[in-house]
């Protein structure tokens, strides 16, 4: 049964210049526990479907189903709770004034999860639970690694326990070494507490290795989605073909792959 | 013929408020005239102050301490007086930024600022002159509109047009080397593949060098015909793009291989542990000749 599903979403922004179609009649589901890849260039409309499942914009039509019930567009506490965002740049989403435990515990305090004693020790489970010391619940974030800080982000989301989470860019802002231990670090946690992702990201190599299915954007519209294997090995959509085209790669065997894929454009 | 930037026994420190804190350790480094050549590594390892150093911008830091020499086009960089050092900046070396956008002064137009770029060289071009050639330089980064680009303000300009109009004021001066400090980054993929075809085809057009520094082992195999991988301040490999990526013999460079995420879905990355291996000699591929 899907968690998540998305109507015929549009979304347009009245502009002085005129009417700007962010999103245009757009529809998919998501199932428990599935990971969904949003892809697409700058001004396809991913962070807009973001925000609009998030609640952080109201749909100018159509309607976001949540473990089938319809979202109202103004949410209640128990909806935000469900649905957490991690950002991509965790150095300027987290308060720089604030200790990284204050940032984590902040959620459990606006959704009253646990009682007031217990608190501290959810944020410590939390901060665990991402592999960080519970002690750093003292620290600023720009005591932090960037890698360090993502994890925050992480654990400030999992402490609400959620059941869907939106990353947006979760890693791009990371170096390699370091994005492959957050990445692994998001599957555990996604088998270990049946979690819910929607990954917004431009790097399809990426995508190619966490996602279970994938979904397009072009211009507000959604143009292809598929099963990973079977978008990466034969993409439907030119436009889908010509992203896949554009990753740098790193080794023969990829190389043949694109090279074969951009054969057919 | 000598290379067009050779850097020997390179070393950087900072005097802070914990005493001096060395973050190059010894680097040596060449160019030669026309070659692309990349600095890899992830951040902090050294491979942006490395530019900066280049560029002279370092060795004006009350704080930092330079030795080592750096010799570009045949003179010392590190023994120059700042007033000649600064000349070269913008004109025989120039660099491109990783954020377009916020690279460019958005009070001022395009137009005023390509003149500024181009009066470094020639302090008395005219107006007209001026336009003229930025507007060729435009064409030459295929942007179909240079006359509406050029009385822009950035803010207006999408990032794709920002990177090319950074591009085409970096080489404007027809500079001998290009710094490159992850370029396009901040951008969209086809966006970065396109900037990188048309730094490609440009420098090689104007015979100009490139140093690309970059974390992005994609984009490295793709433009640089030589690598640096660099390490917590040391050079650890070192060769030809083809042998680096076919025989990697760094554990660290090893390492940064495994963790790239294939878009052949192997799995997810490797993720290696740091380990003492990382600090092991520098591996060197011979020149393939």
């Amino acid at each position: 049964m899907a968690l998540l599903s998305v109507e015929n979403l549009s979304k347009t922004f009245q502009t002085p210049r005129g009417a700007v179609h962010a999103v245009r009649d757009v529809s998919f589901a998501v199932a428990r526990g599935e990971c969904l890849a949003v892809v697409g260039e700058s001004g396809s409309g991913k962070t807009t479907i973001a925000n609009m499942i998030l609640g952080i914009l109201a749909p100018t039509q159509g309607a976001i189903r949540f473990d089938d019930h319809a979202l109202p567009s103004r949410r209640r506490p128990e909806h935000r709770q469900a649905i957490q965002l991690v950002q991509q740049n965790p150095l300027s989403s987290l308060n720089p004034k604030r200790s990284i435990g204050a940032s984590v515990r902040l959620g459990l305090d606006t959704y009253g999860i646990g009682d007031r004693a217990g608190r501290w020790d959810r944020v410590a489970a939390a901060l665990e639970e991402v592999g960080l010391p519970p002690e750093m619940r003292r620290r600023a974030p720009s005591a932090l690694s960037g890698g360090q800080r993502q994890r925050v982000g992480i654990a400030r989301a999992l402490a609400c326990e959620p059941e869907l989470l939106v990353l947006d860019e979760p890693t791009s802002a990371l170096d390699v070494l370091v994005q492959a231990r957050v990445l692994r670090l998001l599957n555990d946690l996604r088998a270990r507490k049946q979690l819910t992702y929607i990954f917004i990201t431009h790097d399809l190599a990426v995508v190619r290795n966490v996602a279970d299915r994938v979904a397009v954007f072009k211009a507000g519209e959604l143009v292809e989605l598929g099963e990973t294997r079977q978008i990466f090995t034969a993409p439907a959509h030119p436009y889908t073909r010509g992203l896949i085209g554009a990753v740098p790669v790193v080794d023969a065997e990829e190389l043949h792959l694109r090279n074969t894929l951009a054969g057919e454009n | 013929m000598t290379d067009l930037l050779d850097i020997r026994g390179l070393t950087l420190g900072f005097r802070g408020l914990n005493g001096y804190t060395e973050v190059l350790h010894g680097i040596d480094l060449s160019i030669a005239r026309g070659e692309r050549v990349a600095l890899v590594g992830e951040s902090g390892s050294g491979k942006s102050v490395t530019a900066r150093i280049i560029l002279g911008l370092l060795q004006e830091t009350r704080t930092a301490r330079v030795a080592g020499r750096v010799n570009f086009d045949g003179r010392d960089i590190s023994s120059m007086r700042a007033r000649p050092r600064a000349a070269l900046r913008g004109t025989d070396m120039s660099m491109i930024f990783q954020d377009p956008t916020s690279s460019l002064n958005p009070t001022f137009t395009i137009g005023r600022q390509f003149a500024e770029v181009m009066r470094r060289r020639e302090a008395g071009l005219s107006q007209k002159a001026c336009e003229a050639r930025a507007t060729a330089m435009l064409e030459e980064v295929s942007i179909p509109d240079p006359a509406r680009v050029l009385s822009a303000y950035p803010f207006q300009l999408s990032g794709g047009m920002n990177q090319r109009v950074m591009i085409a004021m970096a080489l404007v001066n027809n500079p001998k080397l290009l710094l490159a400090d992850e370029p396009g980054t901040a951008l969209d993929v086809s966006v970065q593949a396109q900037t990188l075809t048309l730094m490609q085809d440009l420098v090689a057009r104007h015979n100009t060098a490139v140093l690309l520094i970059s974390h992005n082992l994609g984009v490295v195999r793709e433009f640089a015909d030589r690598v640096y991988v660099i390490y917590r301040g040391r050079i650890v490999e070192t060769g030809p793009t083809a042998a680096i990526f076919d025989r990697p013999g760094h554990a660290y460079t090893r390492a940064l291989m495994a963790a790239v995420p294939r878009i052949t879905g192997a799995g997810l990355p490797e993720v290696p542990e740091v380990s003492d291996d990382f600090l092991a000699p520098m591996v060197t591929h011979p020149e393939a000749t």
